[in-house]
């Protein structure tokens, strides 16, 4: 009787401890510590001796603050991992009570990271891209993205009267950061995907010119498949370097891509259209007889080592892997230029993109003070001219320059720069698996089973059209 | 007779409830719970995030699964290509299991290695199950090209045509769960008596009518266990096609259309909406399919079960 007793009371501890343990903490409510002015270091002063003006954000806590734990999350991108740990060093030194907890995720797993983790007032700083793909007056029916259902479900923080907000450019804040005339994100750069790194010895090397319209292309093409060299190369078992190797054929030909976008949704333009039959035949050119032999096998972050190889010409890839293309091979001489895939040279003169990563806070943080302060001494000019220099974006701030390789390649590009088609579409509910025709190019041979191009742009209309229809 | 009681009399009676209940309770936190809250979720609108809108729209995701434009033809395509998947994975790696089984049951050298070489890709994660083989599938240098070459054939293996990246997911995760099958058959292998080989041989019997009738027979309940096992496996599997191919047009299965509608990774664009309700409704029509099939080889394999033993 007496075991049993003691069998009865163990297990009540044991039921006890696992319900303890199952019940949720409390949540911290008191606001965050903030880290008060408590000294200006030497370097400040002597700024302020010269300039006479202030610093923007470089107040230190008190030495008596509280310590915390700043938690930043980011995507992995090599160049701006690296960057991240030097400034978080950084950071730390001027809030000697912060230390910066930074989680890197890949980036197809961001959203998913950010959701849980903001669902569970796990983080105080989120890496989140660009505010796009919103629905516009002419979408039926169609789900809201992402952030701005973070953003209805008071996760992000707004960030409007924040000082640092104006040290970026106000075309960035409001396409990019706002929603219903709030910030919420401060977006760090612009990237291009939609251009080509070029060899620049090998063309010369072939006699070749850069080419500036399509035909040019195919003769160029042509003329190192017959030297027994490869013409392009792209990471092409990830899927999608595939589709957006061919963003700058399809920008080429529709230059204006947010108003193709609407085109499509009202009806005025098709997918089978004579004309933009054209711009299947032509992705159907680029997978078959452009892109070498063996890229299926072929991951993104293998392209540029494999391109600084030496011996293919082309690389359509987006401006992030020029930091990587430089490590591979210093030496290397390479350019980037827009993906000649008009007939008409005036059209191949844009770079096609998007705004890439941006900084939010999470509203119910606890570290609130802290993140702002981060936030804030990342946007000052010298070190946000640092970062567009490590990762390579098209700055956002109207005062920084991207003073590197690619700043100089993209330079002459960038008074026609425009946002990119998947930032604008949406697909209607009900469509099929083929309705965004702008990932074509990945759809023929090898990577997928067309190989007829009239037909392939019969059924993405074929399923836009089911889902328009589904949709009314 | 008096009943005797394990735990005493009296109050005492209640101690096996007492001992069930923390089991019981991580069975409802982490297994039933979520499974009715996916149920109710599949009428809802609802994104997963915390504090966003949740709305009741009845049966509007189930309509839209299943009847809406031409997404319901793709979503049946993945229904069909779970099956496809099931029958191929269920039947092969049961077969291949039951060989490797009765091989390594003989007194062969190295048995233990064996063994353990056949069941080391099970304790693999997915995601290094997944690396090896994109690095042995490599198209251009990889080991497999090479060997194919030698013979003239050319693949593009995982990212090629959508029916061949497919077949290659069904190698795989044959291969990664062989050897499951293989210890299930092991362990049954074992328990069958020598005495009946041994009977079996006085009566003249060779090597295929011992199989047929004293270890094909014997082996009954492994048989059903491993039937019932790969095919639920089998049918829930959709990791290694995120790892191996990710989501690409013709190849999707249902388990992974579930995750890439839950978690916005249908269209590759980092902003993808979370449509958890409709997932949710996928997995509720996944879960019926389970429930059929899974239902139907039960009763298969107890009706062949009591035959054997009755």
């Amino acid at each position: 009787m007496k075991k049993t007793r003691w069998i009865v009371i163990t297990m009540l501890v044991v039921l006890s401890l696992v319900l303890v343990a199952c019940g949720g903490t409390e949540e911290t409510t008191e606001p965050a510590v903030e880290p008060t002015v408590a000294e200006t270091t030497e370097e400040q002063a002597e700024e302020v001796a010269e300039t006479g003006e202030e610093p923007v954000a470089e107040e230190a806590p008190a030495e008596d603050a509280a310590p915390l734990t700043l938690r930043v999350l980011i995507h992995q991108n090599p160049p701006m991992v690296e960057f991240m740990e030097a400034f978080n060093d950084k950071f730390e030194a001027a809030y000697p009570n912060v230390t910066v907890d930074m989680s890197i995720v890949e980036t197809g797993d961001l959203a998913t990271v950010t959701q849980t983790r903001l669902s569970a007032n796990d983080v105080d700083v989120i890496d989140i891209f660009g505010f796009s793909n919103a629905a516009q007056p002419y979408m039926k029916d169609v789900t809201p993205p992402n952030w701005q259902t973070l953003i209805e479900a008071g996760l992000l923080l707004d960030i409007t009267d924040q000082t640092f907000v104006a040290n970026y450019d106000e075309a960035t804040i409001r396409d990019a950061g706002s929603y219903n005339d709030k910030v919420y994100s401060i977006n760090l750069g612009r990237v291009s995907y939609s251009g080509v790194f070029v060899n620049k010895d090998l063309f010369a090397a072939n006699g070749v010119e850069i080419p500036t319209t399509w035909d040019e292309l195919v003769a160029a093409c042509q003329t190192f498949t017959d030297a027994g060299l490869s013409c392009m190369t792209v990471g092409g078992a990830d899927g999608w370097p595939v589709f957006v190797g061919s963003y700058g054929l399809l920008g080429a030909m529709y230059p204006d891509q947010e108003a193709m976008v609407e085109g499509l949704w009202t009806g005025t333009l098709k997918w089978d259209d004579p004309e933009t039959l054209k711009l299947w035949e032509r992705y159907q050119t680029y997978t078959t007889q452009m892109l070498e032999a063996g890229v299926t096998g072929l991951s993104h972050d293998a392209g540029p080592a494999r391109f600084a190889a030496g011996d293919v010409a082309m690389m359509p890839s987006g401006v992030w892997q020029a930091p990587a293309l430089e490590a591979a091979e210093p030496e290397f001489d390479w350019s980037y230029i827009p993906f000649p895939g008009s007939d008409n040279p005036e059209d191949n003169q844009y770079l096609f993109g998007k705004y890439d990563q941006g900084w939010a806070v999470a509203a119910n943080s606890p570290n609130q003070a802290a993140a702002l302060d981060y936030l804030a001494m990342f946007s000052e000019p010298d070190n946000y001219q640092e970062f567009v220099n490590a990762v390579g974006f098209i700055p956002t701030q109207p005062t920084a320059t991207l003073e590197t390789k690619l700043g100089a390649e993209v330079a002459p590009y960038l008074e026609n720069y425009r946002v990119g088609f998947e930032q604008f579409w949406v697909a209607p509910k009900g469509a099929g698996q083929w309705a965004n025709g702008s990932q074509g190019a990945s759809w023929f041979q090898p990577f997928n089973e067309w190989d007829d191009a009239a037909a392939l742009a019969a059924q993405s209309q074929a399923d836009l059209q089911a889902g328009l229809d589904a949709s009314q | 007779m008096q009943q005797k009681y394990l735990f005493g009399r009296g109050w005492s009676v209640f101690v096996p409830i007492l001992l069930l209940l923390p089991g019981f309770i991580l069975y409802l936190m982490i297994a039933l719970g979520p499974s009715i809250a996916t149920s109710v979720y599949s009428f809802t609108d609802a994104t997963g995030i915390r504090g966003a809108p949740v709305n009741w729209v009845g049966l509007e995701n189930y309509e839209e699964f299943l009847l809406r434009g031409v997404a319901s033809r793709d979503n049946i395509d993945a229904l069909k290509r779970t099956l496809i998947f099931c029958f191929f994975v269920t039947t092969i790696q049961f077969t291949v299991g039951l060989f490797v089984a009765l091989l390594l049951n003989q007194r062969i050298r190295g048995r233990m290695f064996f063994r353990t070489l056949f069941f080391v890709p099970v304790i693999l994660g997915v995601a290094i199950q997944g690396l090896i083989w994109k690095l042995f599938l490599l198209p251009s240098g990889g080991p497999v090209a090479q060997f194919l070459s030698l013979f003239g054939v050319q693949s593009e293996f995982l990212g090629g045509q959508p029916s061949e990246a497919f077949a290659w997911v069904i190698v795989v995760q044959i291969w990664a769960n062989m050897g499951i099958t293989m210890v299930i058959f092991l362990a049954g292998l074992q328990t069958i008596p020598n005495e009946l080989y041994e009977a079996g041989r006085i009566d003249g019997a060779g090597r295929w009518d011992l199989f047929r009738h004293v270890t094909w027979p014997m082996l009954t309940p492994s048989v059903n266990t491993n039937i019932v096992l790969n095919i639920i496996g089998s049918l829930q599997a959709w990791q290694l096609f995120l790892v191996l191919i990710g989501y690409r047009p013709g190849t999707q299965v249902l388990g992974y259309l579930v995750f890439a509608q839950g978690f916005g990774q249908t269209s590759g664009a980092v902003t993808s909406a979370f449509r958890q309700g409709f997932a949710a409704a996928a997995s509720i029509v996944l879960f019926f399919l389970v429930l059929i099939i899974g239902l139907a080889a039960q009763y298969f394999v107890n009706r062949r079960e009591q035959k054997l033993y009755v």
